[in-house]
């Protein structure tokens, strides 16, 4: 199986190699999380790492913001842009869904000039404003990702998740179901610090890691690392020492 | 020379492209805005409605200047699945005029003599 490395340290290794060619995979999580980072992080491994032309799909967030952004961990967007090997396109859900489904549309063009091999939507939240009925709405995801696919294009979905901590929401579950991986980012308070951890939900067709890692926003981007040691409960967002490391290493 | 024609000779004293590009193509503020957003995020497309969200105008007052754009060869509108959608012409000449334009504003002599020609072909 061919897999599509994101580059990301430590991720990879979780991903059994990285996510499978011409696939979906949703990275959910709240505000902050670092979605947007991780997103641009896939693309721009790909065309420097791996030489892979990237395409960024946003729908709220100006590309000026990206450039910038991303130029603070040191990826020159602008000048990938101006070498061909990147577009940052602004534009929204109905005319990404219309585009997609036409013949020779403005994306379709873009990725076969480019030779687009990765992609980022920023972010599949605002889909769910074309439809209340959220089985439209899975239709509609449905019909996206599989153009994508069409495509060649290997993508990553960003997802809003509306809790900070604690207990996710039953959210519209429709499109874990027809993304290909799922990959979580959390805030986790612990010492009245906050920490962030990442877990690998699913992985449609291959093995993963099941561990739940912490992972830092450095300046270089994001950097996965170790899992937490002694803890329980990380998903609640406020973990509790585990029984047997406080039998072990406290209790003593 | 009177003193409308003193300054309308100094108001002109720029290259000769962008002169025609102020007074034929971005002879509005609404327009200068749109280029210059446009500018900044060069492969935006996207409807009438989304566009004035982004540039904080009313759609209404959005469209007309939009289609003169499109007229002037300065954008493209294009029709996707019913919804007209508008984005930066491909042309390689245009981005380089729009380029150039933008540099020189970040003159003031140079936005002060565009204003003035705005302002008058508003009149």
């Amino acid at each position: 199986m061919e897999r599509v490395k994101t580059g990301v340290p430590g991720l990879d290794e979780m991903l059994h190699g990285g996510f499978l060619r011409q696939t979906a995979n949703l990275v959910e999580g709240a505000t902050g999380t670092g979605k947007t980072t991780f997103g641009m992080q896939f693309i721009y491994n790909g065309i420097v790492l791996y030489n892979e032309p990237g395409l960024v799909l946003t729908f709220e967030e100006f590309p000026q913001q990206y450039y910038r952004d991303a130029e603070n961990f040191g990826w020159d967007f602008r000048r990938l842009e101006a070498q061909g090997k990147l577009k940052v396109i602004m534009t929204s859900p109905e005319v990404t869904k219309h585009d997609l489904e036409s013949v020779g549309g403005m994306i379709e063009t873009m990725v076969t000039e480019m030779g687009a091999r990765r992609l980022l939507v920023d972010s599949l939240s605002h889909f769910e404003r074309l439809a209340t009925d959220p089985v439209e709405l899975r239709e509609i995801q449905y019909k996206f990702i599989n153009a994508l696919k069409r495509e060649g294009l290997t993508s990553v979905l960003t997802r809003e998740s509306p809790t900070l901590f604690g207990q996710q929401e039953e959210s519209e579950a429709g499109v874990t179901f027809v993304a290909d991986s799922y990959v979580l980012l959390r805030y986790v308070e612990m010492e009245s610090a906050v920490h962030k951890a990442l877990l690998v939900l699913k992985l449609r067709g291959s093995d993963h890691a099941k561990d739940i890692r912490q992972f830092a926003i450095t300046p270089t981007g994001i950097e996965v690392q170790a899992r937490f040691e002694g803890r329980e409960g990380i998903m609640s967002g406020t973990p509790r020492m585990a029984d047997y490391f406080a039998r072990a290493f406290i209790d003593r | 020379m009177n003193s409308d024609d003193f300054t309308a000779k100094l108001m002109s004293d720029m290259d000769a492209r962008l002169l025609d590009f102020v007074k034929t193509k971005v002879n509005s503020f609404i327009k200068w805005d749109l280029v210059r957003f446009f500018h900044e995020n060069p492969n935006t497309a996207d409807s009438v409605e989304n566009i004035a969200k982004y540039a904080g105008r009313n759609p209404v007052a959005v469209k007309p200047e939009l289609e003169e754009l499109v007229e002037t060869g300065v954008m493209v509108r294009q029709n996707i699945g019913g919804i007209p959608v508008y984005r930066l012409a491909d042309s390689a000449e245009m981005h380089q005029l729009i380029e150039d334009f933008i540099s020189a504003c970040e003159d003031r002599h140079f936005r002060v003599k565009a204003v003035y020609h705005i302002i008058r072909g508003m009149r």
